[in-house]
């Protein structure tokens, strides 16, 4: 199992190896009994006739009740490792894991939990996570969550078209985050880069819908958070051609778009952007010509510009915007 | 007084020509055709994998594009369950074996039977035809809403390939009518309930957890086509559990369904292969029904994190678990019957060693995943593909290849190539243990199931090198099977009995003749043919 950092996650990998070793004694001796028959009681000569055992009623009555006991012992296990998870006190989740979203009894026993320190909406959309933070600055982010480490978080998650699933196997349990319902997850982590990523298949970029979560510092975190609500009014420095290309091969862009000899191979956009510069129009639109202006404008909302079409808003911040414009102009 | 005989005209049917397969109403040929069949679906489903594989083999590789990718996944499993497994387990030798083990000429309805078995092949022909021709469902085998809806899934391969599996339910369950009025009333004089054969009795419970089952899963999928096609509103936002419910609560069961067989198979080839009668038999024939009973209990358990009541997910974490007690009952009865035996290591033996010996790894990796907390870490990921093929490669897939080499001299008249078959067994055991035994690892390492590819990095690379290797292992193994099997023809004549077997079918010649007993036998225990031979002084 991948180190577990949370409290959740260590109680799973607790779990995990008390009955790993249970496992390994019933593996170890049924595969050693058969091993041994099969070398020892090999035919010799054709006319051999062993003893013709029927059965042994003792023998019998202990593999029904010793496995029995073994598995009501996994099964005590379980429900105490379930207990220990949501006990009153415990960050984690003293309630079910999904509510439908009208269930409003669901919603005020997460409310009643454990209090916590920041609560971040979540939704999941082929094939993206987005992140919404609280507070009136509008920020959002798709590539990955900024938390500050150890605070409580809570995770208020829903998905926008079909079922994802969220798995950190580092943070704790993993969870369906479904269409038309809630889904929540609490955390506390040390500072550090965590990964997972969607664990229900969800389409042809399934593989891409990666999850990072980033725990930084409360210092350095509240100066993040002040760079990206700053940096959604205004880009600071002219874009970069190489963090744009860096944003893009690294992000959920490579889920739908082609661009020979990279990594990104997804086919769900009509057209490759291999040689996107020297197109007269963006996204096959009458009039919209291909210019950095008309490009950015196009980032900032696709649906705006083209209502219906399959990209969606990734809430790119301006200086995200300024650096994909720099690449995606090089593309000729 | 002379008298004169006249020859009676063959019908059609019993000939032995194009028109006498196709018009067949013989269970031995009905049988060999689904085995033929399912046999092409296995090797069809089985290069698919080669595929998956191939695109797995080391990170961003661009073998397939992900579109085509998951075309193939959705493929490969739908293929090997619905077109391979069962039908080779229950329509092949269901069908073949059955009626002659229980002493009977045919199956209670011979035209209902060629019916399952047309149906089954139009519906498989469907499916294979419309992946052929690029009208392929990408939604997996187990086709979740909403993604198969059609506001995510829009094309009509979705559609083919429900239809396709709606159809290939209608054969299943009737043949599982024809299997249960065939076994409850055709059985041979004497054939009291323990003296039926461990196969016949797997095959009994087998057609009535099928007959449970599969109404459920086609209401399920006829719904999805009405909501595809007529706009009605079953699988609606908020409703996307119902059909993982309707869908695990065949699904699950399925599992059963293509592993009871096989453990009826190895029940079989066991005590043969070692001289000693089944080791407590009346318990084993209780481990069958139970397992087919408590596995209409167990569905949730595909379901502990979709956000089922928690309360209703420990109940079946509990089910879950108390099926493994008769499931590890009769891995200790096959090893006691193995004990103090006089083991005939020939190629079915081997088999049925290999499938204990992997498919106790599927057993308790099972158990794990049915503890809650460990399936909130492991779901969905490469630990839950190891484990099911270890139960359904592990155990079903050697449950075949066994009952292949120990019937296929009673179907054909011939003998196997035994080092052949031994190069086969050895390849496959090993080939099969190197595929699946590290995605364990990358499942605990945090790799998901069904993702056309993965970065470098994530620490899973080596586990998928090693794995894509094991594929080309199992696929030559798999060859030269194909080889032995072509060398049938050449193969030294088989006799009536070539292994010393205990159950009917061994009464007759190989291949049996068409309306299989001269002459209807009477039964005195559960070995007859084993008693008949102790009768006989040896000479």
């Amino acid at each position: 199992m991948v180190p577990p950092v949370t409290r959740d996650a260590e109680l799973i990998s607790d779990l995990y190896n008390v009955i790993l070793i249970l496992a390994a004694i019933v593996f170890v001796l049924v595969e050693g009994l058969l091993i041994y028959s099969v070398i020892k009681f090999r035919r010799r000569s054709a006319d051999e006739m062993p003893r013709q055992v029927h059965g042994n009623r003792t023998l019998e009555l202990a593999w029904t009740i010793i496995p029995a006991i073994l598995v009501a012992v996994i099964f005590g296990l379980s429900v105490d490792t379930l207990g220990r998870m949501t006990a009153r006190g415990t960050l984690s989740n003293p309630v079910a894991h999904v509510h439908a979203i009208n269930d409003v009894a669901a919603r005020q026993r997460v409310e009643r939990a454990q209090p916590v320190d920041l609560v971040i909406e979540v939704i999941g959309r082929q094939w993206v996570w987005q992140y919404k933070y609280p507070g009136g600055d509008g920020v959002t982010t798709s590539e990955q969550l900024v938390v500050p480490a150890n605070k409580n978080i809570r995770l208020d998650m829903t998905a926008a078209d079909v079922i994802h699933a969220w798995w950190m196997p580092e943070l704790g349990p993993m969870i369906y985050v479904n269409p038309g319902e809630m889904s929540y997850v609490w955390f506390n982590v040390p500072p550090g880069d965590y990964i997972g990523q969607c664990n229900v298949y969800c389409g042809v970029a399934h593989a891409r819908m990666i999850s990072r979560v980033k725990a930084l510092p409360q210092a350095e975190y509240d100066e993040w958070y002040a760079k990206q609500a700053a940096a959604n009014s205004a880009a600071t420095r002219p874009g970069d051609p190489e963090i744009g290309k860096n944003i893009f091969l690294n992000g959920s862009c490579i889920a739908c778009h082609y661009i020979e000899g990279t990594k990104a191979q997804g086919r769900v956009a009509p057209r490759e952007l291999t040689r996107f510069a020297s197109y007269p129009t963006i996204a096959q639109l009458d009039g919209f010509e291909n210019n950095a202006e008309n490009l950015a404008k196009w980032l900032r909302d696709p649906q705006a510009i083209k209502p219906g079409t399959a990209m969606p808003n990734l809430n790119l911040k301006a200086q995200e915007i300024e650096d994909l414009v720099a690449y995606l102009l090089t593309l000729k | 007084m002379a008298s004169i005989s006249i020859p009676i005209p063959l019908r059609d049917y019993a000939k032995n020509g194009v028109l006498g397969w196709l018009a067949t109403v013989d269970h031995k040929k009905i049988g060999i055709m689904y085995m033929v069949m399912s046999f092409s679906f296995f090797i069809a489903a089985g290069l698919m994998a080669l595929l998956i594989r191939l695109q797995l083999a080391a990170p961003n590789m661009q073998v397939v594009d992900p579109n085509t990718y998951n075309q193939l996944f959705t493929m490969h499993g739908s293929v090997m369950i619905f077109l391979f497994t069962i039908p080779m387990l229950v329509g092949g030798f269901g069908n073949y074996f059955v009626p002659l083990m229980i002493g009977a000429r045919d199956v209670a309805f011979p035209r209902l039977n060629a019916f399952s078995f047309w149906i089954t092949l139009g519906a498989g022909l469907v499916m294979l035809i419309g992946f052929v021709f690029g009208a392929r469902s990408d939604a997996a085998w187990t086709a979740y809403v909403p993604y198969s809806t059609k506001s995510f899934s829009p094309t009509v391969g979705m559609d083919i390939w429900l239809i396709g599996i709606i159809l290939l339910g209608i054969g299943s369950t009737l043949g599982a009518v024809n299997f249960l009025v065939t076994v409850y009333s055709m059985r041979a004089p004497g054939m009291t309930a323990w003296r039926i054969p461990m196969f016949v009795w797997a095959m009994a419970t087998t057609a009535v957890m099928v007959l449970l089952a599969t109404p459920v899963l086609t209401a399920a999928l006829i719904m999805l086509v009405a909501d595809r096609n007529f706009n009605t509103q079953f699988f609606t936002a908020n409703r996307v559990q119902l059909w993982q419910h309707m869908f695990w609560f065949y699904s699950h069961p399925a599992v059963y369904i293509m592993i009871l067989p096989a453990m009826g198979i190895i029940s079989e080839i066991i005590p043969v292969f070692s001289r000693k009668p089944l080791f407590g038999l009346r318990a084993v024939v209780i481990s069958t029904v139970l397992i087919g009973l408590l596995g209409f209990t167990t569905w949730v358990h595909h379901m502990f994190v979709s956000g089922v009541d928690p309360a209703i997910e420990r109940f079946f974490m509990f089910t879950t678990m108390v099926i493994a007690v008769p499931t590890g009952v009769k891995v200790f009865n096959w090893l006691a019957t193995l004990w103090g035996g006089s083991l005939n290591l020939k190629t079915p033996l081997l088999m049925c060693i290999g499938f204990l010996a992997t498919f106790v790894i599927g057993g308790i990796s099972g158990v794990m995943q049915a503890s809650i907390p460990l399936d909130q870490y492991v779901h969905n990921s490469y630990f839950v593909v190891a484990h099911f093929h270890y139960v359904l490669f592990g155990g079903s897939v050697f449950g075949i290849f066994a009952a292949l080499y120990y019937w296929g001299p009673k179907i054909t008249g011939r003998m196997f190539d035994e080092k052949l078959g031994k190069l086969h067994f050895w390849l496959m055991m090993i080939g099969f243990n190197v595929t699946f035994f590290p995605m364990h690892f990358l499942g605990l390492q945090g790799m998901p199931r069904r993702i056309a590819t993965y970065d470098p990095g994530r620490g899973w690379e080596l586990g998928n090198l090693v794995s894509t290797i094991g594929a080309f292992l199992i696929a030559f193994s798999v060859l030269i099977f194909i080889i032995n099997a072509l060398k049938l023809r050449q193969g030294e004549r088989a006799g009536d009995d070539p292994w010393e077997g205990n159950t009917l079918e061994w009464s007759v010649a190989s291949p049996p003749p068409e309306y299989n007993f001269l002459e209807i036998p009477t039964v005195e225990s559960d070995r007859p043919l084993f008693d008949a031979r102790m009768r006989t002084p040896h000479i």
